[in-house]
């Protein structure tokens, strides 16, 4: 059997469409079909590609309109198949698109665990129920893939907007019991470019190809933030 | 861009909300607008605000009026919905009480619509 | 261009950030960069799924963990680099117990263990079965803590540029401009992985081409023990995506067609958690002996999950249960998955010490693409993971004790130009009348007809052979891509180069070795021998074909014995 795959090319000058025909075998994915195009048809189509089974986050494209996973979608489930980058991201070339900001605002968040006594000569074990673990564990499983950013209303508009999946590793340190940075990361979050943005469109934990339900984060941030400014305002 | 606002091709029920708030929010501002200019008009005595209100309030502008009470119902109850999601609450529910939405606004709007228009029809 | 810092480390994997840390926790001074192929979250050891082998409670001891190691390596890895390997691990599970890693826990809050092939004693640390996930994520996190670790994301790894017998630096390829860039270094570590790809069913991802080993080969270092790839047990049928072997460690099953357990046969003890050596020659041979359960996508045998139930599938396997109704159809609560052997790890690698030097000087390896060696013929599950931590600290902390003694060394700037000219003059304008890919599919054809599981002399010649040919066609192959920006061509047909020799290393190694030992079994000899062959395999470049050596193993307390399981 063939489909046809329409794919959005970029040269760096024009943007344009391209048809190319592939012979589907069941179990394809629209990943195996762009490597069949690349390397039997035309390899000056360029994606991103790796681990092939969803947890690397790099192929993440606007399939029929939608963002997901190249190499989580079957192709045989889909009747049209028409690839574009996805929204929302600078593109580079075809499929590429930059994520240098978006990996810059993951840096500005301080997604890491901040400890007062952290010694780096001497760690310790720390304890940590597996209830404790649950309440955040969700949220440590985004693969950063930027499908949720892609859709995101806000992030469209404003580029300083830290955008959901960053603020939903924010949310996932917060709710960690082993952290003891809290204040530090609410000035950052609790900000014009942060959880008041927001306006709950919540198509972010739609697209999620891991269900991290990234919505739902920043709305539990959101409280929490307006706890923090509540406080503050009566110290 | 702005248009992404509005970009609702691929995108679920949710997405189509938010467009839908967007744009109501734009139709109930120059509402606003019009309707400060209305008020302000009795500055410049009775005749000219009634003169106005003759151009609008009448049988054939009967449908912009409702597509306006449409826009301020739609607005106002989906509000309400984001108010509660905002805050944290039943995000799991967030399917269902949007589906209610679209509910409570349709009944809301025919039964106001109703009401106007046997207002303005006497 | 040319930049300049004092280490540079090529790779963003588990290793290269471990080093990354340990580095800039040496000395706030030094400028740390790493460069990687890909975002450093996007790298292979996000693959990695059971877990990390740690001595952490009572009742085990670093002598039964090293004896574990020892044996599984079929008594060819170096052993005073074991018993320093099984020491440092614990304290690297608590410092990323510090740093964020969600391990899963135990009813009280302590670091849950589980039970793993070969291993003794149940002590494999995990994170549900995504630990490679949440370890590289908490190491990448926590580099950003750090303002001397500067990284270069999307940079492909050229050359290694050496002068008199000193690392002077790297040259890399920016992909998103397409220029060639000089990065200046006192030290360089490379932790660029293994070479996976070099076989056609695999679990590695895409981009694990072996070019770190291949350019560390080209530039004169010897690779040692290439001829041991390891064949994990369970690869899913048809993708060769990996099932953990935390599935048999949870307790699950492999059977054949007639619906039998027949590790019974094979490893009666042990079972299912045999090592994988032993687990895929057995599965192997039910396959070759007609007792597979017979697809459209070959004989397969059935991994059984079904008697574990639903609560304990999405408690401790949620990813492996996701990715078989993804890509199998197929949810391992009701049915059995269909898995086969399937090429998992190279644990050959780059020539180091026990202190991860290699013959150059300034030139560190960690990881997957070194060898110490601590695995041997044979590396045991979760012992990988462990390896690049680490291993990955102590090439960090290494480098940085080099590099603040060291003045810089300013490259010459014709070796520059030259790679420059050579890349994207002669290479990338080059026409001809290959197809880069079309050579590729066939190397890996190569590779899993003649160097599989079950070898012998004769295919093994004839697949020197082929791979020779290949690479005398390689010359000619033409990158249909000639623009510069994010030219992902130009980047696979170079690493087609790189596979090519990786393969012929593989090859020769394999060729050479007349015995069986580990995850290297021949059927013309099928058995060990300690006398002639209880030595490592070093591989030299040569214009003229690869020189083959051989040094002793270190043994120091345990003399080989016959291996049972």
């Amino acid at each position: 059997m063939e489909v046809e795959i329409k794919v959005r090319r970029f040269n760096g000058e024009k943007s344009y469409w391209q048809k190319y025909r592939v012979p589907v075998l069941s179990g394809m994915t629209v990943l195996d079909a762009l490597l069949y195009i690349k390397e039997n048809i035309d390899a000056t189509l360029s994606f991103r590609y790796s681990c092939r089974m969803g947890v690397c986050g790099s192929c993440a494209v606007k399939i029929n309109n939608k963002p997901r996973l190249a190499c989580e979608t079957q192709i045989l489930q889909l009747k049209d198949v028409q690839i574009e980058p996805i929204n929302n991201f600078r593109v580079i070339k075809d499929l590429i698109t930059d994520f240098d900001d978006f990996f810059a605002k993951h840096r500005i968040v301080k997604p890491y665990l901040i400890r007062k006594n952290d010694s780096y000569e001497k760690p310790v074990e720390m304890i940590q129920t597996p209830k404790q673990l649950k309440k955040y564990y969700r949220y440590s499983l985004c693969i950063k893939c930027g499908a949720c950013n892609s859709v995101c209303p806000v992030s469209s508009t404003r580029d300083d907007y830290l955008g959901p999946a960053i603020m939903t590793t924010v949310y996932r340190f917060m709710t960690d019991n082993r952290d003891e940075g809290k204040d530090e990361r609410f000035k950052i979050v609790s900000s014009e470019r942060g959880v008041w943005r927001c306006h709950f469109a919540s198509e972010c934990s739609e697209v999620c190809p891991k269900n991290v339900e990234p919505a739902k984060a920043v709305q539990k941030l959101r409280i929490k933030s307006i706890i923090y400014e509540i406080k503050k305002f009566f110290k | 861009m702005l248009v992404d606002w509005f970009r609702i091709k691929g995108r679920s029920l949710h997405s189509l909300a938010f467009s839908f708030h967007r744009l109501t929010g734009i139709v109930l501002m120059i509402y606003l607008i019009l309707h400060l200019t209305y008020l302000t008009s009795l500055r410049f005595g009775k005749e000219s605000y009634e003169y106005l209100i003759s151009l609008t309030v009448r049988p054939e502008t009967l449908p912009f009026d409702l597509l306006l009470l449409l826009a301020t119902v739609f607005h106002g109850v989906n509000g309400i919905r984001l108010v509660i999601h905002e805050l944290g609450f039943v995000y799991e529910k967030r399917n269902l009480i949007l589906y209610l939405t679209f509910g409570i606004v349709l009944i809301v709007w025919l039964y106001a619509g109703y009401l106007m228009f046997l207002l303005i029809m006497g | 261009m040319k930049v300049q810092h004092d280490i540079v480390i090529v790779g963003g994997g588990l290793a290269g950030l471990r080093a990354a840390i340990a580095s800039a926790e040496r000395s706030r001074k030094l400028e740390i960069a790493i460069i990687s192929k890909t975002y450093p979250i996007r790298c292979h050891s996000v693959c990695a799924e059971g877990g990390t082998a740690a001595v952490l409670r009572e009742g085990d001891s670093f002598d039964l963990h090293a004896w574990d190691t020892i044996k599984g390596s079929d008594f060819l890895a170096d052993q005073d680099a074991v018993e320093f390997f099984v020491k440092e691990i614990p304290s690297e599970i608590l410092r990323l117990d510090n740093w964020g890693c969600p391990w899963s826990r135990t009813k009280d809050g302590r670091i849950a263990q589980r039970a793993f092939g070969g291993q003794s004693f149940n002590r494999t640390v995990f994170a549900a079965d995504r630990t490679g996930f949440h370890e590289v994520h908490t190491l990448y996190e926590r580099t950003l803590m750090y303002p001397n670790i500067i990284r270069y994301d999307e940079y492909f790894l050229t050359n290694l540029i050496i002068e008199d017998n000193e690392i002077r630096g790297v040259t890399a390829i920016e992909l998103k401009s397409g220029d060639l860039i000089l990065f200046e270094a006192k030290a360089v570590i490379l932790a660029t992985g293994g070479a996976g790809r070099l076989y056609g069913f695999t679990t590695y991802s895409h981009q694990v081409t072996g070019d770190g080993m291949a350019i560390a080969y080209r530039a004169g270092i010897p690779l040692k023990d290439m001829e041991f790839f390891q064949f994990h047990p369970t690869g899913l049928v048809p993708s060769g995506i990996l099932m953990t072997e935390a599935c048999r460690g949870e307790g699950g099953y492999l059977r054949n067609k007639y619906g039998e357990r027949f590790m019974e046969k094979y490893a009666p003890e042990m079972m299912e958690l045999a090592p994988r050596d032993v687990v895929s020659r057995a599965m192997w041979r039910e396959i070759v002996e007609g007792r597979g359960i017979e697809s459209e996508h070959g004989a397969y045998i059935a991994l059984d999950l079904t008697h574990l139930g639903e609560e304990r599938i999405d408690e401790r396997l949620p990813l492996i249960r996701d990715a078989a109704k993804k890509f199998a159809g197929i949810d391992p609560v009701e049915e059995p998955i269909p898995v086969r052997p399937v090429a998992h790890y190279t644990m050959g690698g780059i020539h180091t010490n026990i202190n991860t030097e290699t013959q150059v000087r300034g030139l560190y390896a960690a990881g997957e693409v070194a060898c110490v060696s601590i695995h041997g013929a044979n590396r045991l599950g979760s012992n990988s993971t462990a390896e690049c931590l680490v291993f990955g600290r102590v090439a960090g902390e290494r480098a940085a004790d080099y590099a603040l003694k060291k003045e810089f060394r300013h490259v010459k700037s014709e070796s520059f130009k030259k790679e420059e000219k050579k890349i994207f003059d002669d290479f990338l304008k080059k026409s001809g009348d290959e197809n880069p890919y079309e050579i590729k599919k066939e190397l890996t054809k190569v590779m899993d007809d003649n160097f599989w599981i079950f070898r012998n002399g004769e295919d093994m010649k004839e697949g020197v052979k082929k791979i020779r040919e290949l690479k005398e066609r390689y010359k000619n192959v033409e990158i249909v891509d000639k623009s510069r920006r994010f030219n992902t061509d130009l980047i696979n047909t170079m690493e087609i180069g790189f596979m090519l020799d990786v393969a012929e290393v593989v090859a020769i190694g394999a060729l050479m070795r007349k015995e069986s030992r580990g995850s290297h079994y021949r059927l013309d000899y099928p058995e060990r021998d300690d006398k002639n062959w209880l030595k490592h395999t070093l591989v030299y470049y040569n214009e003229n074909g690869p020189i083959v050596k051989y040094i002793p193993v270190k043994i120091t307390k345990w003399m080989p014995v016959e291996r049972k399981y």
